[in-house]
């Protein structure tokens, strides 16, 4: 179990992090939360990459910087910008990574030729990385976190450049993984993660915001989402009033979905609030300042 | 060490770093065979001392001039004139009565003549050796580099050992064995000036570039997230290091091996690598080549290769250091150059009435451009019988500390 204690996490004046406490088993969590949020940073720290400014990270009750090699062999890492060779194989690549892991090359061979396969570069095993495209590293990247048979497999945001069908297939990897391992995702896209991780965290304002399943997460906004038809003379005062969550063209006039804490109007249909309905009214700030 | 062996591999997989090794290669041996119209001539040191044995001494010397003469009876009965000297023979002669001559009475005559300037040479060792008053030449040393004051002094010091060292070393004999005429061909400045320099620059070069390729090569990457999160970790420098300096070594051994293996093929040291490198006959310029050490060309080489090695190690190291903390192979690199430059410079920004003119040449950057004078109490203002072990010494505790640092930087350090 890894627990997360009062980490923060500052640079010089700039606090990236704040008295965030967490715990993990197994399962998978999605770590959700608009760029900048400081997802990255807090999966370095679970990386050891980059070290808390206070507070601590445990595994099994033990500091994983103390624990240095011993933690680090149970981990399996992407990151957000996963780095490659790019006049190596992924045979040539894996097989680096795979000493860097301290596995035998008798395994290494083995295990290489069953995780390329598994994401589906079997073909190009020994093609230089150059020529392969976006989706195609990232598979790469998606093979090196499994070399070890992680115990801790962390991602930092996974399906950049997949097409949906590998989005798809990446899904179905991770909930088998996530059986008898804890998976760590860091996303900010919802449907990567909604119907597949067992807890949500979100972080706002460099602190915590929730740490929940998608369900406990969705009553935040039970009653508070609904669906109606605006006409395009009134959507304009209509966005001023309401926080507005997705909006549809549809004959003519516009099919739209808001939050509203208070008293329900008439032809305002209640809908089930999803994840990303919370995930917009949370970073609702945000979003106009990255606009 | 398999994660070493990878480690290298990125090296020898590098077509900068093999482009310029085979283009150095190249260079070095199209200069040693430019230079080799003479390498024939050298050959008769190997004929002397076939014949007369490597120490020249009054018996052996009788000998060599005993068959001087009978050269000059048969270059009589090929001209029909006596001559005392081949040189009288060849003042006299022009062009085309030369061209008469066959090739193999050509090289007679050639072979002769090495004779008579190799015996003249010997004959007038003991003449030429009585003329050097080294305190004296210490004195004129001062004024030429200006020094003054408490540098003054030290300098005076250390020359009155060596004269006493170039007494003994008169005393000993050293001086008096054959090598190949310096005054002539000056082999020795060509090798451990002309060649070694060339050399040593090169690996120089070869080293710098590729130990900051492999320290910056996960940052340059960009898989350094990958690469530092894994079981090996931030230890992975040490690998990275050892691979550094695996790679410094094969690098060194290479370009050494190659250039010198073709040197020596096309120059024949066979007979004179137990001459000892204090050889009157080692005498180049204004004063001779002579040695702290009662030490042989054999042994000069090896212990001229050996200090090579040690301070490519140590620059290499230095150059890991470095690199670890600016993260960029080619920034590295300019640092290192521009700091080696200023090293070596460093002695000329010293006041010339103080020691630190001398202290400031106990520099890696002095001790390497300076291979020809290794050793010697006659090459200026490094000839401190303690300048080179002192140095390594030094630059071996500066660059522990300086990599300590470096290494415990690295460790804490925020991989961003």
């Amino acid at each position: 179990m890894i627990v997360v204690k009062d980490v923060c996490k500052r640079y010089g004046d700039f606090t990236a992090l704040e008295d965030i406490s967490l715990e993990f088993s197994n399962g998978l969590y999605g770590l959700l939360a608009p760029n900048g949020a400081g997802k990255t940073t807090l999966i370095k720290m679970l990386a050891t990459l980059i070290s808390p400014s206070s507070g601590e990270i445990q595994y099994n009750g033990e500091n994983i910087v103390a624990m240095d090699q011993r933690y680090r062999e149970l981990l399996g890492f992407l990151p957000q910008q996963f780095g490659f060779y790019k006049n190596y194989s992924p045979a040539q690549y894996l097989f680096y990574l795979a000493a860097l892991k301290g596995i035998s090359k008798q395994q290494a061979q083995v295990k290489i030729d069953e995780l390329l396969a598994k994401v589906a570069l079997s073909d190009v095993k020994h093609k230089k990385m150059k020529k392969f495209s976006g989706g195609m590293i990232q598979r790469v990247g998606i093979a090196q976190a499994l070399l070890n048979d992680p115990k801790i497999l962390i991602l930092d945001e996974p399906t950049a450049g997949l097409d949906p069908k590998e989005r798809a297939r990446f899904r179905h990897l991770l909930t088998d993984l996530a059986r008898d391992r804890l998976v760590i995702i860091s996303t900010h896209i919802v449907s990567d993660i909604e119907s597949i991780a067992n807890e949500i965290i979100m972080i706002k304002n460099k602190r915590l915001l929730y740490k929940d399943s998608v369900e406990q997460i969705c009553e935040t906004l039970r009653d508070a989402v609904y669906e109606t038809t605006v006409d395009f003379s009134q959507l304009d005062e209509f966005r001023k009033r309401f926080v507005l969550l997705s909006e549809k063209q549809e004959y003519g006039k516009m099919i739209v979905r808001f939050i509203h804490k208070g008293e329900k109007e008439e032809g305002w249909i209640p809908v089930q609030p999803q994840l990303e309905d919370v995930f917009l009214y949370e970073y609702q700030d945000e979003m106009v300042e990255e606009l | 060490m398999r994660i070493v062996l990878l480690e290298c591999k990125k090296v020898i997989m590098s077509p900068v770093i093999i482009g310029l090794f085979f283009l150095f290669t190249a260079f070095n041996l199209l200069v040693i065979f430019n230079s080799s119209d003479h390498k024939d001539e050298l050959k008769i040191v190997n004929e002397i001392i076939d014949t007369y044995g490597r120490e020249i001494t009054p018996s052996s010397l009788e000998l060599l001039k005993k068959d001087i003469q009978n050269d000059l009876l048969e270059l009589e009965q090929l001209t029909g004139k006596r001559y005392d000297s081949v040189y009288d023979f060849l003042e006299g002669l022009d062009v085309e009565a030369y061209e008469r001559y066959s090739d193999k009475e050509k090289t007679f005559i050639t072979q002769l003549q090495l004779k008579e300037m190799y015996e003249s040479t010997a004959s007038s060792i003991d003449e030429n050796y009585a003329k050097i008053d080294v305190e004296k030449l210490g004195h004129t040393s001062l004024e030429m580099y200006k020094i003054s004051g408490p540098a003054a002094k030290t300098y005076l010091a250390e020359n009155e050992k060596f004269a006493k060292r170039f007494d003994d070393m008169i005393q000993n004999e050293e001086h008096k064995e054959w090598f190949f005429a310096g005054k002539a061909y000056k082999m020795h400045t060509y090798l451990f000036n002309n060649i070694f320099l060339q050399m040593m620059i090169e690996i120089l070069l070869l080293v710098v570039l590729s130990t900051a390729f492999l320290a910056t090569y996960e940052f340059e990457q960009r898989s350094h997230l990958v690469a530092f999160s894994t079981r090996r970790g931030r230890k992975l420098m040490k690998d990275k290091l050892a691979a550094s300096l695996a790679t410094a070594v094969a690098i060194s051994a290479l370009v050494l091996g190659s250039t010198l293996g073709v040197f020596f093929m096309v120059f024949d040291y066979s007979h004179v690598w137990e001459t000892s490198i204090s050889s009157a006959f080692n005498w180049e310029y204004n004063f001779p080549n002579v040695a702290w050490w009662d030490i042989t060309v054999g042994q000069f080489l090896l212990a001229s290769i050996g200090v090579l090695f040690i301070g490519v190690l140590l620059i290499s190291v230095l150059t890991f250091a470095i690199s670890i903390l600016i993260k960029n192979s080619y920034v590295t690199f300019f640092v290192v150059a521009a700091g080696f430059i200023l090293l070596y410079m460093l002695p000329s920004f010293m006041p010339h009435s103080s020691n630190l003119l001398f202290v400031a040449g106990y520099t890696l950057p002095t001790l390497l451009m300076a291979i020809s004078g290794l050793f010697m109490g006659s090459s200026g203002m490094i000839f401190f019988k303690n300048f080179e072990w002192v140095t390594i010494g030094v630059w071996t505790a500066i660059t522990i500390i300086a990599l300590f640092i470096s290494f415990r930087r690295f460790a804490k350090l925020d991989i961003q």
